[in-house]
């Protein structure tokens, strides 16, 4: 999850009233954020990236006045007609089709505030943005830029000094040499025409979704801003300039339009949105009888417009509010304005007596009887490593299902069964007394033409000096008579993890269920283990549960 | 300390009770034990202090070459008697004839003064007469016994020891070093309270069958003494805590459910809701199965409103491709969710616990594969704060008493609260379970009419807290050393 570093010398000016640092703490979980860390002067916030209008102190101040009463309903964007355009050739269509933009002037820069724009626009780019690949934003120094501006293509060898260079490169060197052209150089794939945007002086403005140019760098002595935001989705485009936009003006600058137009493009409406909310829906929701007005004053307490009108509540949500997409969302919105502390749980009651599920019923039971019979229940993982499953066990691994790029070395195949990953447990515990007896259930994986089939086995292992083959039989027999009045037999068969005439398959009702030998002892010493193994795997759905 | 004495400790105090003062060989053949169990059982006694070994020097008397001689031959004094009773009476020339010279004086002395002859004068010359009583003279007797090697303490004419000592080559001393075994006060103590009869060691089904029990009484032990360590078996820690939240869920009229741990994405995501391109669906959070499909994974129905709900709210072209993806579930919600869809129960309180997956790296803190459980509640007037009461109904259970709420996001739920519990050990609020409202997108194409409550969370924290972990990995490492040790009941 994204996170915020809030100072709290900021958050008391942006406030505009003075709110002790504790009521700020202890406020701020009920905005929706989490505190992460703390210390003297500032706090780091993490919120969720569904409210990328919290990724700057400016709109976590403003979702705080809200709470705090300081200010309730929205907050409106005003838009002035400004004398700026932005021309689109139709050849982006093909690799990065939508522009959108506005510019913000007369504002201070600071470093923070600085800090806070830079922050707020990686998290879009990750969030909505999807990593750059739906949308990317530019920020760009208004006053090094002459209008009009045209979004269009170029070739790779097109050149320009981006941003942080002092030097010329080519776009195929700035997508091979630079950083942020290999992390994301992908989302052009392979289209030789590469989208720019360049203005009417013939000076390149910005390469996106991977770098601006140097030309338009921001600086704490920047006053007006462009703001330009590139997406293969116009929608998203919008959402991102709304939040871009309203953060932009909280920090104190005023918004103009910028007019843009060519293939499907067109001037942005960053306009709020009207809703209508059902007092029922609310109460039924929240449990509650809130009067119209309540509801009114708790939704303007969450920074959005409302106004009863009969049995409804006609919402005006901002265009930044991307969270927002139907009557549930005003709930919670209601719901966060009144204040969940608010909220007195209640308990509904019960229609009928609950109950087990029938298959791990049957489990509890099976466990109960294998620590009977004096057997440790392990827990090990379904996803496990191929070494363990079939190399060191020497089982056929020609049917092994395997998960796609696993982040741990140690678990990268579903398991087709139990034994091997027990003697792996008897392998982590060489130091402990003897006797060792253990067993585990769990599920096991296998594939017929692709599709996946889940099973429940049973396994167990027993291991000392004096362990054999007709001990394990004894605890097999008893398991399935006691358990569930089953009569098992075996008949020899040859599995190259076993020992060769130490090897049975487990037969219950005239089916093959499982099997039951001396483990190898190559496949012991494969281990690093010194002590004789006896033990046996049953399949138990079809069995005792389907 | 208690004195239980092992039968072979009872034997050698009874022994040394009646001969004190003995040597290991001697307490073996009094006590009839071999001479390894004298020596065992003489370092357990030694050991509670009941027996004092006092290291000594024992001298044996046996014969030398003059002695030897004078058994086959008799004594000089022997010898001068027996030539007596052929001449009775006559002079010291005749009587040397039977007797060497040297030996001739002390011959006439020891015989005199044994009492067998008398000696008179007569006209120069000495004359010998035999006496009536010639029977066996001490040294005799002292010789006789000499031919066998004897301690010298047991010899009981100590006068005729010293006289045999005197004549040369007729006695050779010998001391050795040895071990005399005493009993100590305590030792002595213990003896006068031993019974008799040691009783027997164990209890046989031989003795109970023949009725010889009647007669038998059973040996006492050492009661006190440390026993070998043996471990009961026991079902997992973790599993007991998976248990326990089930015993919760039942007595709050949940029915468990239990669902495939392989998924179709579109169970997985698509029907609640989360976008194709949702950087949780990528391959670095989740778990995708190679070369798998899923062929009959929903209704055409439901995968037509599922695709046009997605395409209506998040504005994109849905590809039923990606939603036919396997993966490992990343929670168990993809399992309610279809439990709800397909029975579509006017009123429902399912739980389902059990596995699921996401793509980390393991840590101290993370797992590639967890518990979580899921509580599901449906039916027409079910509200938020039923929700709420439901948890801390829960916790209360689990014994956490102090609950608190707080709004997040989920991308599911509407509205969404997640739950802080405060912990009494770690004297602060820890985040449990999250909760919410299905959203109207997830339920309203599957065909739900129902507000569906839902709540969950992973069970691992909650066994780290029990059991006061701080490396999640413990719970699955298996180690022995743990599993025979924890508390079943912490």
């Amino acid at each position: 999850m994204p996170v915020v570093t809030l100072y709290f010398n900021r958050l008391q000016k942006l406030l505009g009233k003075r709110i002790s640092q504790e009521k700020i703490l202890s406020i701020l979980p009920f905005i929706g954020l989490d505190i992460e860390e703390q210390t003297k002067d500032h706090i780091s916030v993490e919120y969720s990236p569904n409210r990328p209008d919290y990724s700057t102190d400016y709109g976590i101040v403003s979702g705080l006045q809200g709470l705090l009463a300081i200010k309730t309903g929205m907050p409106k964007l005003k838009i002035k007609k400004g004398n700026y355009s932005i021309k689109v050739n139709p050849s982006v269509k093909k690799v990065r089709p939508f522009i959108t933009s506005v510019v913000a002037k007369n504002g201070k820069l600071n470093d923070e505030t600085i800090r806070q724009i830079i922050a707020m626009q990686e998290d879009l780019h990750n969030g909505i943005g999807r990593r750059r690949k739906k949308t990317s934003i530019g920020i760009h120094d208004l006053d090094k830029i002459k209008f009009p501006l045209s979004y269009t293509t170029v070739s790779k060898d097109h050149r320009f000094i981006p941003l942080t260079s002092s030097s010329e490169m080519s776009i195929s060197e700035i997508l091979k040499n630079t950083d942020v052209g290999t992390k994301y150089g992908n989302i052009l794939e392979d289209s030789q025409k590469m989208p720019i945007v360049i203005d009417s002086g013939g000076n390149t403005i910005s390469f996106p979704p991977i770098i601006n140019s140097n030309l338009t760098t921001i600086s704490k002595d920047t006053k007006n801003l462009l703001v330009e935001i590139t997406s293969i989705d116009k929608n998203v485009a919008e959402d991102v300039l709304a939040v871009v936009s309203y953060t932009l003006q909280n920090a104190g600058f005023t918004i103009f339009s910028t007019n843009i137009s060519g293939a499907n493009n067109s001037t942005p409406i960053l306009n709020p949105r009207k809703m209508t909310l059902d007092v029922d829906l609310v109460n039924k929701t929240l449990g509650l009888d809130l009067s119209p007005s309540i509801i009114v004053s708790s939704l303007r307490k969450s920074r959005l417009d409302a106004k009863p009108k009969g049995n409804k509540i006609i919402c005006e949500v901002p265009k930044y509010r991307t969270d927002i997409f139907g009557s549930m969302d005003l709930v919670e919105e209601v719901a966060l304005g009144y204040g969940i502390q608010n909220l007195e749980p209640t308990i509904p009651q019960s229609q009928s007596g609950g109950e087990k599920n029938k298959i791990t019923k049957a489990l509890d039971s099976l466990s109960a009887i294998m620590v009977g019979l004096g057997y440790f229940e392990a827990i090990n993982f379904g996803l496990v490593s191929k070494e363990v499953q079939y190399d060191l066990t020497k089982r056929d691994s020609s049917k092994m299902i395997s998960a796609a790029d696993s982040k741990s070395q140690g678990h990268t195949i579903l398991r087709d069964g139990i034994l091997p990953g027990l003697i792996d447990t008897l392998s982590k515990n060489i130091h402990e007394t003897y006797p060792q007896k253990i067993f585990e259930t769990g599920v096991v994986f296998s594939k017929a033409s692709n599709e996946i089939k889940e099973e429940i086995h049973l396994a167990c292992v027993c291991a000392y000096n004096d362990v054999s083959f007709s001990e394990v039989k004894s605890v097999l027999q008893s398991v399935f008579k006691v358990g569930f009045g089953l009569h098992c037999t075996t008949q020899m068969t040859y599995l190259p993890m076993f020992s060769e005439g130490r090897t049975a398959n487990i037969v219950i009702n005239n089916k093959t269920v499982g099997v039951i030998g001396d483990i190898s002892p190559e496949v012991i010493d494969n281990f690093k283990l010194r002590i004789p193994i006896s033990g046996f795997e049953v399949k138990l759905t079809g069995l005792i549960f389907d | 300390m208690s004195q239980v004495l092992h039968p072979i400790e009872h034997k050698i105090i009874k022994t040394l009770k009646q001969t004190p003062n003995i040597t290991h060989e001697e307490l073996a053949k009094n006590a009839q034990l071999t001479i390894d169990q004298v020596r065992r059982g003489l370092e357990w006694l030694k050991y509670k202090n009941l027996i004092d070994v006092n290291e000594s020097e024992v001298f044996f008397a046996r014969l030398d070459k003059n002695g030897k001689e004078s058994v086959e031959k008799g004594l000089p004094e022997r010898r001068l008697v027996n030539y007596l009773s052929k001449h009775p009476v006559c002079t010291f020339e005749s009587a040397r004839t039977a007797i060497l010279e040297s030996e001739f004086n002390a011959a006439i002395s020891n015989a005199r003064q044994n009492g067998w002859i008398e000696i008179t004068k007569s006209q120069n010359t000495n004359i010998i007469s035999l006496k009536d009583d010639t029977t066996k003279s001490s040294e005799e007797e002292l010789l006789s016994i000499l031919v066998n090697k004897t301690l010298v303490s047991e010899i009981k004419n100590k006068t005729a020891l010293e006289s045999l000592k005197k004549r040369p080559d007729f006695i050779l001393l010998e001391s050795i070093k040895t071990s005399i075994i005493n009993l100590t006060s305590e030792g002595l103590e213990t003896a006068s309270k031993q019974s008799e009869s040691v009783g027997e060691r164990k209890l046989t089904t031989e003795m109970l069958t023949t009725g010889k029990w009647k007669e038998l009484s059973l040996a006492p032990i050492d009661v006190e003494a440390a026993a070998p360590e043996v471990f009961a078996a026991r079902s997992h820690p973790l599993q007991d805590v998976i248990n326990e939240v089930r015993e919760i869920f039942v007595s709050l009229g949940f029915t468990e459910i239990y669902g495939n741990l392989t998924q179709s994405s579109f169970w997985n995501f698509d029907a609640l809701f989360t976008p194709q391109d949702h950087p949780a669906r990528e391959m670095q959070d989740t778990f995708y199965l190679k070369d798998t499909s899923t062929s009959k994974f929903a209704t055409p129905g439901q995968i037509a409103k599922v695709s046009e709900s997605h395409e209506k709210g998040w504005h994109y072209d849905w590809k039923i491709s990606e939603a036919k993806r396997m993966v490992l579930r990343t929670h168990t919600t993809c399992v309610t969710i279809r439990h709800l869809a397909e029975k579509n129960p006017d009123e429902a309180r399912i739980f389902s616990v059990g596995r699921v997956f996401r793509n980390e790296k393991v840590s101290y803190k993370h797992l590639v594969e967890f518990n979580q459980v899921e509580g599901v509640v449906s039916g027409k007037n079910v509200t938020l704060r039923d929700l709420m009461g439901l948890q801390r109904e829960f916790y209360y259970k689990m014994g956490l008493k102090k609950v608190k709420f707080w709004p997040t996001f989920f991308p599911y739920t509407e509205p969404s609260l997640q739950s802080m519990v405060y912990n009494e050990k770690l004297d602060k609020w820890v985040e449990l379970f999250g909760m919410g409202i299905f959203r109207p997108e997830v339920t309203r194409p599957l065909g739900i009419t129902n507000p569906v409550l839902a709540w969950g969370g992973g069970i691992e924290r909650i066994a780290m807290l029990k059991f006061a972990l701080s490396d999640v990995r413990e719970l699955y490492n298996n180690k022995l050393g743990w599993l025979r040790s924890v508390p079943k009941c912490p």
